[in-house]
């Protein structure tokens, strides 16, 4: 195990494209997130104090794109190996093939942790540059995050966990699909088109279900820290329900590549 | 050297024009199983999704249906009117003598329609609490006069289809406010006093989706000396009220309202809600754009197809053609499929159903495949740009879709904004009703799509042609 | 239109990479040109460059007098195989050929004819995917000749083959030539062309190391030669070193000498009473021939700066 763990971070280290991936994840979030907060201002308010703006949740509004990234990396980690055959040289070379899986896994939840606390730590801090500029100041009633406040922490830490279950569902979902293209588009579907459609379902009770139930939505509840009785569903259920996906995705993932032949 | 007379091909007259580019680009692209399930699977989830979409789209709002019964969900033509028959030219005057303010856009004044069914075409000249005098016709025409309240003068003028608005402080001296033509005025219209008001809305719009509540708001004016003025001398009917009898020959009213008579900006597009399905299948077709450019690169295939056809540009070309009206074509399939089985399940509501004869609804429906189109192409383009699937299919996607996630987070200007200036416009063209969060209309929408599908081809031939395959 | 490829000044890098140095050679209709170098040598970058795929830094490659960019109906005059993997796997072999033949509009039944000439009809409705490495190889030469094109071009077409499909493709690039056609074959090994290629053109590191005919890169190599079969090895290398031939040792029982005549070494053994069993002109094989060219190329390369005067 610790000897395949070796390859699997030496074959992700010496790719120099998932590098450039890794800080593309990072990057990508504190870009949306410096394009986000630019964009909201108290100006948009009825009063500056009435905003109610969760900015803990604004700052880390970035996530949404950094996520696309990690998608792209963790398909890649499994379905280039398909795509050049390469996965033959492995499996002869480490021939247990949830070994194969799961160190994969591993690697690939580490350098997506690295790389989102990157960009969650850069998001934090260009939100806490821009927001205080448009108006999100002590003096309309905006106290500067701080990361020793509890729900901020929580709002923070939760993001980083939620690109590391977008990796696990994006490895899973590669791992039974195999082939790149067709993985990147049927997670980013799951992602993004869902939470976009969903914007035409009028029955009130089939938004909620949906708001619940889709991966993106219901794990981005992390991110809020204010009227969370207001949410479709809570921060931590919300993370469990993204946690959900991806368990489903990798165990899917892992019975079709270990039953299937290379 | 071993002297030989020289081979001759015997193959009679070959081709590579255009055409057999295109047959071959067909034949390639209709010989890979899993593409043709893919293409197929795209049409099945696009109707689908459209279907189950369509089961909630009937209703504006959590608050209720305040469409107009028979009508567009895109007017609304309710309201407190009093009216009787006048048979040809001629006027109606009166004195707006008070009005309640309960929103800025409360209506109090005279109203001249073609007959007193819902949609019917009509001029209205009215008094508004926050916006002055105002000649309206036909929901889309909207003349200001003064910025006077009640109370005041006011008269309408009927000669043959014009009618002309004139306001006044004593009833004597008159200011024309403008002339309104009312296309399909007959001889005999309605004429008389209306009270409008616009509910009370509150819109909230969140990731993923938007509230609206609306709260019936009534308005209340009160008008005296209510006189009609044929040209030529007749017997008036009786006035008779809508909602309440009114006295047959009552020369002042007190009247109260609600519901507008107006263009609504909050009406539920069911058209574009059943055919937003086609956003997965066209999920589908840009993985298989992408692939059908990306696919032959990764497996070399590329240097046979530049050693068939060494004109490169010509086939980057042929290719989009042949992807473009495939797709085009299969669109089709997929969006009427959509309407004709999805329309059935839209929940009844008071607003007319969207029909194909609708020049709007068809053209959304027609529309939808023309997006799904340039969907493709813009994708084999970006395909042909960067060669790698991963890489095209991320910056495809994100392009297409980034800009509404990330819109329905952000404020609204900013939010429209976005959709106008990024290739996700196209989406556009599945509108069928104007609403507060239109970005752009549909044709100029498809047309940035267009643009930027063209640069994106344009580019990709250009620099094909001058690297090493 | 001569069927003629030609190859003049080619030079083409990739980055700081040199491929292909100043190359120059000609391929003439009738036979079977070889084209050989160690891998790595720039052969399939020539071979890409005369298919119009990669454009030339200097110099130009030109397929019938003119450059292949230009060719209208390209796979009526240059049929081509490159790479044996290069198919959509979830595409059927006929179905491949058919695009190929549409793209040059030429008629479906040739797809037939070709898919029968290199033995592939009855797979012709299976999926490439599930292809051996020796169908996908017949294959790529059926797309090859689709056009029935007078000039040839075939990169690496025996690699991996077994001895049987080895055996089918000499037979076909000597039929093919033997109708008049132009056939370029490329081999990183010597010994595939023997009995097969008519010429020879030899590169290493993007140069030319040598063009000519089979049978004078022979006659050179054996460049008289005399292998002698003796048990007493040690006395014959003694009596022929002092008549001042060059002897070497082959084997436990065989000498190699050059420099003197058979006739007068057989008077000289027999002379010296050496017993001898068998006495020949000695004939090197082509891999001999090529590796003594290659190891001269392999020691000038070794003393860099006079690249330009060689060859």
């Amino acid at each position: 195990m610790r000897h395949a763990l070796h390859a699997e971070w030496t074959k992700l280290r010496t790719l120099p494209s998932n590098l450039w991936l890794a800080l593309a994840i990072a990057v990508f979030t504190v870009a949306a997130t410096a394009a986000s907060t630019a964009a909201v201002s108290t100006a948009q308010c009825p009063t500056p104090l009435t905003c109610f703006e969760d900015t803990a949740k604004l700052s880390l509004k970035g996530v949404w794109l950094g996520q696309a990234i990690v998608v792209v990396l963790a398909v890649l980690v499994m379905s280039n190996e398909y795509g050049t055959g390469m996965i033959r040289t492995t499996l002869a070379a480490i021939p247990r093939r949830h070994t194969v899986l799961l160190t994969k896994a591993a690697v690939i939840v580490a350098t997506v942790f690295a790389a989102g606390t990157l960009g969650v730590l850069g998001s934090l801090a260009i939100g806490g540059v821009i927001m205080p500029i448009n108006g999100f100041n002590p003096a309309n009633g905006y106290q500067p995050l701080s990361l020793l406040d509890g729900p901020t922490f929580r709002a923070a830490a939760g993001s980083v966990l939620y690109l590391t279950l977008i990796a696990l569902l994006a490895l899973g979902i590669s791992a039974a699909v195999r082939d790149t293209a067709f993985s990147i588009t049927a997670v980013l579907t799951l992602l993004y088109v869902v939470p976009v459609v969903s914007t035409f379902v009028k029955d009130p009770e089939w938004l909620d279900r949906l708001r619940r139930f889709s991966p993106m939505t219901a794990g981005l509840a992390i991110q809020a820290t204010r009227d969370l009785d207001r949410l479709p569903i809570g921060p931590w259920p919300g993370l469990g329900v993204l946690a959900g996906y991806a368990a489903a995705a990798m165990l899917l993932g892992g019975v079709l590549f270990v039953m299937r032949r290379a | 050297m071993v002297m030989t007379t020289p081979y001759r091909s015997s193959v009679q007259n070959p081709r590579d024009g255009f055409v057999q580019l295109m047959l071959a680009e067909w034949t390639k692209l209709r010989s890979v199983p899993r593409w043709s399930l893919t293409m197929l699977g795209g049409i099945l989830v696009t109707i689908l999704s459209g279907m189950l979409l369509a089961g909630g789209a009937g209703s504006a709002s959590s608050g209720g249906d305040g469409a107009t019964r028979g009508i567009s969900p895109q007017y609304r033509d309710a309201g407190n009117y009093v009216h009787r028959v006048l048979t040809g030219d001629g006027s109606i005057v009166a004195r707006v003598a008070s009005q309640k303010n309960n929103d800025p856009w409360a209506k109090g004044g005279l109203m001249l329609r073609a007959d007193a069914k819902p949609g019917a075409p009509y001029a209205a000249l009215m008094i508004t609490p926050g916006h002055g005098v105002r000649l309206q016709a036909n929901f889309v025409t909207d003349i200001p006069g003064s910025s006077s309240q009640a109370p005041r003068w006011l008269k309408l003028t009927r000669t043959g289809i014009s009618v002309t608005g004139f306001e006044s402080a004593d009833g004597a001296t008159w200011t024309k406010i403008g002339t309104v033509e009312l296309e399909g005025l007959g001889d005999q219209a309605e004429v008389g006093v209306f009270v409008a008001s616009p509910d009370a809305l509150q819109l909230q719009r969140q990731f993923g989706g938007e509230d609206i509540v609306e709260n019936t708001n009534l308005g209340e004016a009160t008008f005296d000396n209510v006189k009609v003025e044929p040209a030529k001398p007749q017997q008036l009917p009786p006035w008779r009220g809508d909602i309440k009898p009114v006295a047959p020959d009552a020369t002042s009213f007190h009247l109260v309202g609600a519901g507008d008579i107006a263009f609504y900006h909050y009406a539920t597009d069911s058209t574009k809600t059943m055919l937003t399905g086609a956003m997965f299948g066209m999920m589908a077709i840009v993985a298989l754009a992408v692939l059908y450019v990306t696919s032959e690169y990764q497996q070399g295939l590329i240097w046979t197809t530049f050693t068939a056809s060494p004109r490169r540009g010509r086939v980057l070309a042929a290719r989009a053609v042949v992807l473009g009206g495939v797709t085009f074509v299969l669109g089709l399939v997929a969006a009427f499929g959509t309407f004709l089985l999805a329309s059935p399940m839209v929940r009844k509501g008071n607003a007319a159903p969207a029909t194909l004869s609708d020049p709007q609804v068809l053209r959304a429906v027609v529309g939808t495949a023309a997006l799904l189109a340039v969907v493709a192409v813009f994708s084999l383009a970006i395909a042909s740009i960067l060669r790698r699937s991963a890489a095209a299919i991320t910056v495809v996607l994100l392009l297409l879709l980034a800009p509404l996630v990330a819109g329905s987070a952000l404020p609204l200007a900013v939010a429209k904004w976005l959709e106008r200036l990024t290739p996700s416009a196209g989406f556009a063209i599945q509108q069928t009703l104007e609403r507060y969060d239109t970005a752009i209309a549909p044709l100029p929408g498809l047309a940035v799509l267009c643009a930027y599908t063209a640069v994106a081809l344009g580019f990709a031939i250009w620099r094909i042609g001058r690297q090493d395959a | 239109m001569e069927a003629t490829i030609e190859v003049r000044g080619l030079r083409k890098s990739y980055g700081p990479t040199v491929a292909v140095d100043g190359l120059s050679f000609s391929v003439q209709p009738g036979q079977v040109t070889g084209f050989v170098g160690p891998n790595g040598a720039g052969k399939s970058t020539t071979m890409r460059v005369l298919l119009g795929l990669d454009t030339p830094d200097e110099g130009e490659a030109l397929v019938g007098g003119r450059r292949y960019r230009e060719l209208r109906a390209p796979l009526c005059q240059v049929g081509a195989m490159l790479d044996a993997a290069a198919f959509h796997p979830g595409r059927r072999a006929r179905d491949h050929l058919l695009w190929m033949a549409h793209s040059n509009g030429l008629p479906a039944k040739r797809v037939d004819e070709v898919l029968d000439l290199v033995g592939l009809t009855s797979v012709a409705r299976r999926q490439v995917g599930g292809f051996s490495l020796g169908m996908r190889q017949r294959l790529g030469i059926a797309g090859a000749l689709l056009g029935d094109p007078p000039m040839l071009i075939f990169d690496e077409p025996v690699n991996g083959l077994d001895p049987e499909g080895i055996m089918w493709i000499r037979n076909l690039l000597r039929w093919l030539a033997g109708q008049g056609r132009a056939v370029l074959v490329s081999s990183h090994l010597m010994s595939e062309l023997e009995d097969s290629a008519d010429h020879l053109v030899v590169i290493g590191r993007g140069k030319l190391i040598a063009d000519t005919s089979v049978r004078e890169l022979l006659d050179r190599a054996a460049n008289g030669r005399v292998a002698v079969r003796t048990a007493q090895r040690h006395e014959a290398m003694t009596v022929l070193s002092i008549a001042g031939a060059t002897v070497a040792a082959t084997g436990p029982d065989s000498v190699t000498v050059s420099g003197l005549p058979v006739e007068r070494i057989v008077t000289l053994l027999t002379e010296g009473g050496v017993s001898f069993s068998g006495i020949s002109e000695h004939r090197p094989s082509l891999e001999e021939a090529y590796m003594e060219l290659t190891q001269h190329a392999v020691e000038f390369h070794a003393t860099a700066g006079q690249v330009r005067s060689w060859s």
